[in-house]
This record gives C-alpha cells, sequence and structure tokens, in this order.
C-alpha cells in the first residue's frame, strides 16, 4: 500500500514508551514522591497502622467527588456545586435524622433518610444539566450560581428547621442499622487482622542476644515498630473506614464505564468534540445531564459516609471540596478541554492529595498551611504537563 | 442508464427572507462520482445539508431510488442511505480510531460491554478495503494526517451503510500527495458500483480527474450539469466561474 509508510511514522514504541506515554504517568511519580518523603519525614507514622487508617479515610472521601467530577470533565463540563451539595445532603440526612422525616411522616431510618437525599440531590444535578445543556451556558457560570444557591439553602434548612446550623450528638445508627454501618462504619477488618497476625509472629521471632544492650533491642522493636508487634499496647485498630469501600466501588465502576462500554465512548466523544460527538449520533445532552447527576450522586455518597462516621452535620461540610475535587481530576491528567483521561490517574492524585493534606498529623513541626501552597504548585505543573500532552497527542504547534 | 439512487426535483430553501437555494434538481446514479462544483455562496453547502438531513426543504422533493422522502433529522438521512464526510470530518482527535469509527454506533455484548476487538478488526479492515493500512487502530486519530482522517471518515460512512456518499471539499486543505491519496479513495470507493458519491469541490482538475457528473451552482440555481464527455474544459471554466465569461473576467482585471 503506498499509504503504508505515511501512516507508519509514528514510531513503535517498546513497553517502557508506552509506559511513559500513558496519561497517569506525571501522576503516578508525583504520587510515588509523596509517600516516599512523607513516609521518611513522618518516620514511618504515615504509614503505621492508625496512620495508614487515617490517610486512606481522606484519600477515599476526595477520591469519591474527584471521580464524579473527572467524569464530568471529560465530557467537557465541570461542577463546582460539589461542596454545597455535601452540605445540603449532610443537612437534609442529618436534620430528618434528629426531626424525623418531611410532612410529618414519622421517625426516619438511616437508609430511608439517605433514599429521599439521594433523589434530592439527583433532582438538583438533573436541573443543573438540563439548564446548561438547554441553555448552552458555560458550566461554570451556572454551577457557580448552584454554589450559592445550595450554600444558602442548606443554612436556611438548618435555621428554619433546628434552629441552629449544626446538628450533633446524633445516636450511633452504626450500632442499629446495617445501612449506617456501610457508610460511616469499618471495612476490611481482614487486612489488619493479618498485618497484626505478622506483626505477632515477626515480634515472637525476634531474636535478642544475650550480649545486646538494652537500647538495643528497644531499637531493633521500633524498627520493626511500623508492623505494631504489640497491638494492645500501641493503637486498636479494627479496619478501614468504609468510605474505602465507597471508593474502590465507584471508582471501579467509572473504569469499567470509560474504557469497556459504549458509554464510555460517548463520554469521551462528549468531551472532545460534542458537534462530531452528535453528527455522529452521540446523545450529548443526555450524557451530560446524567453525568452532573453522577457528579451529585457522589457528594451525596461522601456526605452519607461523613454523617454517619460522625454522628452530625453542620452547613460548612464540604467547603473547597468542589475545587479539590476538580484539582486531583486535573492533577490525575485529565484534560480541562474534556475529551482526555483516565480513572487511574485520578486515583493517583487522590492519593497524593489525601496524603498531602494530612501531612500535618504525622509531621509536627509542618504548618498545615503548605498544604494548599503544595496544591498551587502541583496544579500548576500538572495543567502544563497535560497541555503538553494534548498537544502531542493531537499534533498541534 | 440505471436508476439515480437519489433525485432532488426543485429544491428550494429560504433562510428568511433569503434564498439559499432557487429551485435545483440533481440526480446522483449508483457507481458514479457527481461532481457539485460552484463558488462560495453558490449554495453547495446548504445542498449538502439539505441532503443530510440537517435542514428541510422549503419547497421541491428529495426522491431516494423514486419514492418521495422526507429527511426531520440527520439520522433520518443516514438511515435512508445518505453518509455526509463533512469538511472537518466529525472525528475526535483525542480518541483512538477505532473509538471514533463506531462513535455512537459502538458494537456491544449482550452485557453492554463493547466488543473492543472485534471493533478494532473491523475499523482496520474497513480502512484496508478503500486503501490505507493503518496498523495500529487504537492510536489517536490526532496523530494522522489529514488524508488518513478523510479515508477513516469515508469508510466509517460506507461500513454503516451509505449508498449516496457526500464528500465536502475532501481536498482542500491538504498536501499535495494526501489529495492524490483522497482521490484515490474515491476512486476505491466508485469501482464497488454500488455507491453514488456526491464530490464537492473548488478543483477544476480533481473534479476532471475523478467526475463522471458534473452539476455546477450559482447563487442557488443550477447553471450547468453533465456528464463529463460533455462539458468542455472551457465550458468548465465558465461555469465554476460562475457563468461569466473568461474574456469579462480578463477585461475586468484590466480595468483595474
Amino acid at each position: 500500500m503506498s499509504d503504508r509508510s505515511e501512516s507508519d511514522r509514528l514510531k513503535q514504541e517498546g513497553w517502557l514508551g508506552r509506559t511513559l506515554r500513558r496519561p497517569e504517568i506525571g501522576s503516578f511519580i508525583v504520587m510515588v514522591v509523596i509517600i516516599v518523603a512523607l513516609a521518611m519525614a513522618s518516620e514511618g507514622k504515615a504509614f503505621n497502622a492508625l496512620g495508614l487508617k487515617n490517610n486512606v479515610a481522606i484519600i477515599s472521601q476526595l477520591g469519591i467527588i474527584a471521580t464524579g467530577a473527572a467524569l464530568l470533565m471529560i465530557a467537557g463540563e465541570f461542577d463546582l456545586s460539589i461542596g454545597p451539595m455535601i452540605a445540603f445532603a449532610g443537612m437534609s440526612i442529618a436534620i430528618m435524622m434528629k426531626w424525623g422525616l418531611p410532612f410529618g411522616l414519622g421517625e426516619a431510618t438511616p437508609f430511608l433518610a439517605f433514599l429521599i437525599t439521594l433523589c434530592m440531590t439527583l433532582a438538583f444535578g438533573w436541573l443543573i444539566g438540563n439548564i446548561i445543556v438547554r441553555s448552552g451556558l458555560s458550566s461554570f457560570i451556572v454551577t457557580l450560581a448552584f454554589w450559592f444557591f445550595l450554600r444558602g439553602l442548606t443554612e436556611v434548612c438548618f435555621r428554619l428547621i433546628n434552629q441552629n446550623t449544626n446538628v450533633s450528638g446524633l445516636p450511633d445508627y452504626k450500632e442499629t442499622s446495617w445501612f449506617a454501618e456501610q457508610m460511616g462504619g469499618e471495612v476490611f477488618g481482614w487486612f489488619y487482622d493479618a498485618w497484626f497476625w505478622i506483626g505477632t509472629k515477626v515480634g515472637a521471632g525476634l531474636e535478642f542476644t544475650a550480649d545486646m544492650s538494652r537500647d538495643a533491642k528497644i531499637d531493633l522493636i521500633t524498627q520493626l515498630g511500623f508492623l505494631n508487634i504489640n497491638r494492645k499496647m500501641e493503637q486498636w485498630v479494627t479496619g478501614f473506614d468504609a468510605r474505602l469501600l465507597w471508593f474502590i466501588i465507584i471508582a471501579g465502576v467509572a473504569w469499567f464505564v470509560l474504557n469497556r462500554t459504549q458509554l464510555g465512548n460517548w463520554i469521551y466523544a462528549t468531551g472532545d468534540n460534542q458537534d462530531s460527538a452528535r453528527a455522529n449520533g452521540v446523545p450529548v445532552d443526555q450524557v451530560k445531564i446524567g453525568l452532573f447527576m453522577f457528579s451529585a450522586f457522589c457528594a451525596t455518597i461522601f456526605a452519607t459516609c461523613q454523617v454517619f462516621d460522625t454522628n452530625s452535620s453542620d452547613a460548612a461540610k464540604g467547603m473547597f471540596k468542589e475545587l479539590e475535587a476538580i484539582a486531583i481530576a486535573v492533577v490525575g491528567g485529565i484534560l480541562m478541554t474534556g475529551g482526555f483521561g483516565t480513572i487511574l490517574g485520578v486515583i493517583f492524585g487522590a492519593v497524593t492529595f489525601g496524603l498531602v493534606a494530612n501531612a500535618v498529623f504525622f509531621i509536627p513541626w509542618i504548618d498545615g498551611s503548605w498544604f494548599r501552597v503544595f496544591v498551587g504548585t502541583v496544579l500548576l505543573a500538572a495543567v502544563f504537563a497535560n497541555e503538553r500532552i494534548r498537544k502531542r497527542i493531537t499534533g498541534g504547534i | 442508464m440505471a436508476e439515480p439512487y437519489l433525485s432532488v426535483r426543485g429544491l428550494v430553501k429560504r433562510f428568511g427572507p433569503f434564498t439559499a437555494l432557487a429551485g435545483v434538481d440533481l440526480d446522483v446514479y449508483p457507481g458514479e462520482v457527481h461532481a457539485l462544483l460552484g463558488d462560495n455562496g453558490a449554495g453547495k453547502s446548504t445542498l449538502i445539508k439539505t441532503l443530510a438531513g440537517v435542514h428541510q426543504p422549503t419547497e421541491g422533493q428529495i426522491l431516494i431510488e423514486g419514492k418521495p422522502t422526507e429527511f426531520r433529522s440527520p439520522r433520518d438521512a443516514s438511515a435512508a442511505g445518505i453518509g455526509t464526510v463533512y469538511q472537518d470530518l466529525a472525528l475526535n482527535q483525542l480518541l483512538s480510531v477505532t473509538r471514533n469509527f463506531f462513535m455512537g454506533r459502538e458494537l456491544i455484548s449482550p452485557l453492554g460491554t463493547m466488543r473492543t476487538k472485534e471493533m478494532n478488526e473491523i475499523a482496520h479492515n474497513e480502512m484496508l478495503k478503500i486503501g490505507i493500512d493503518f496498523s495500529d487502530p487504537t492510536q489517536a486519530v490526532g496523530t494522522m494526517s489529514g488524508g488518513q482522517r478523510q479515508t477513516l471518515a469515508i469508510a466509517r460512512a460506507i461500513y454503516f451503510g451509505a449508498k449516496v456518499l457526500i464528500l465536502d471539499e475532501p481536498t482542500s486543505a491538504l498536501g499535495q500527495k494526501q489529495q492524490m491519496g483522497v482521490l484515490k479513495t474515491i476512486k476505491r470507493v466508485r469501482q464497488r458500483g454500488d455507491i453514488a458519491i456526491i464530490f464537492i469541490t473548488h478543483n477544476e482538475i480533481h473534479s476532471r480527474l475523478v467526475g463522471d457528473r458534473f452539476t455546477f451552482l450559482a447563487l442557488g440555481k443550477v447553471i450547468g450539469a453533465g456528464a463529463s464527455e460533455e462539458i468542455s474544459d472551457t465550458e468548465m471554466r465558465r461555469l465554476m466561474s460562475g457563468g461569466a465569461e473568461m474574456g469579462d473576467l480578463k477585461q475586468e482585471l484590466a480595468s483595474i
């Protein structure tokens, strides 16, 4: 074929070359650097039993909303109303649990409160999506409007029903409700069981030679300290927050949809060039509306986990979360212009952000506000990197 | 002569007070390249958009195999076998060749997943049939040359059952060699014998090279039509400049 030479001008690369060109490679490298740096600066404390649990909790929390934000950004839109949606959902569930179902329908169960709240948040997502696709306005403006609208609505509802902008001291529903346990409880207890079992075995096998000083013995134990040799002495950790399971489910579904289904192709096509997608029969508007609803769903899961974990809620919940979700998506290699990005990158981004946000607890001498300085820097670097990727793919100059 | 697959009779399209098409007749036969020529603003774009179902005609008829047909949307037109390859090609640069090929019409298994492997094979084979051996259908369209993108868009239209292929200036904005590649592709499609091609162009040489039949538009009207051998080069040049005589143009230019 005469055109063969032309098509094969693209160099065939080996495994390494392909890996280095993957969109999530940048976020992967940043993540590894952060993990190593944090482990060293915190002297391993960040990844001991309790440290890991706390880190995973915040990683999962951020990852849940970042996945929703990422899918929407791949489809070329974005959502500033995630944070207020979290506050609204948290308010709705907490108030129903405290004051009962609306219209005097009686006591609320955790599941019922969640279901009614989800209906409302999905309706908001649907409304936002419809306004955007029908008016053709930028999603920035429309969701900014909903940022104010939902923040205000949350406070108004709190004051009207509760006379106070926070609900605290709810009973621990995890003990009575299976659903509350699934949202705010713990999962993967076997992981820590195994961890401590190994720790006990290793501890038992420690060889203290007769000529070892007392300090040398303590040193040896401390070196293995992250294994928490004596579970009862150090801390008692029984499992990860249930959020981890939700993060795995949501990210897993998002990955599957993007890579293996027709809907995934529609999402990419919508974000890349919606006119050509439409010309080829992709239901662009429905895809967008659906993704705004998915983003609202992720915010609701975030809020539900939070409420049943802490047995409280207040009007300031979810502050800045929309910006963090977008930042994670961008650091994870999602293009602001849409049409490109992977869920794996978002997971790496969430791990990076979660670790840095939590770093202050493990490194006492660090000022917590360095978190934002770091985020700003990494975000800018990520945008430049993503722009290069886009140009390389589109052959732009 | 076989029956025309697509006929247009007295097509009028007005946008408010503006008449874009003022009664156009057109017959397109399978296995033929019908070159549609005309200056900017002649109504070529409106005509093809009407055939593609984007616009609805104000008056007149579109006949498919002799039967009057109405297109309410691009979907109707493509169901009737009209495949349009626009200038911008309706391709997504960041997506892979396969994802573009099947955009909106993915092959799915009973479980709702995409049959990725099969889709890759089909995309590769369909493009091979009309002249491009594209080794890796998972690479992004952004990495392809303009000519290859044309081929992809054409292969896609044919695979999804186009009986009339409308090519909107497929050779513009391409280098010489790639233009030849696209013309070869057009010839290969023509050879199949079952597909009618409407080839819109500004380029006299290209239309001469592949065109079997010509229609010239100017200001929304057909100012000349005929088979390739019926139209002389001088006549063609006159019609392409909207009906003005070359001599007149020379005089006009000289007077400035």
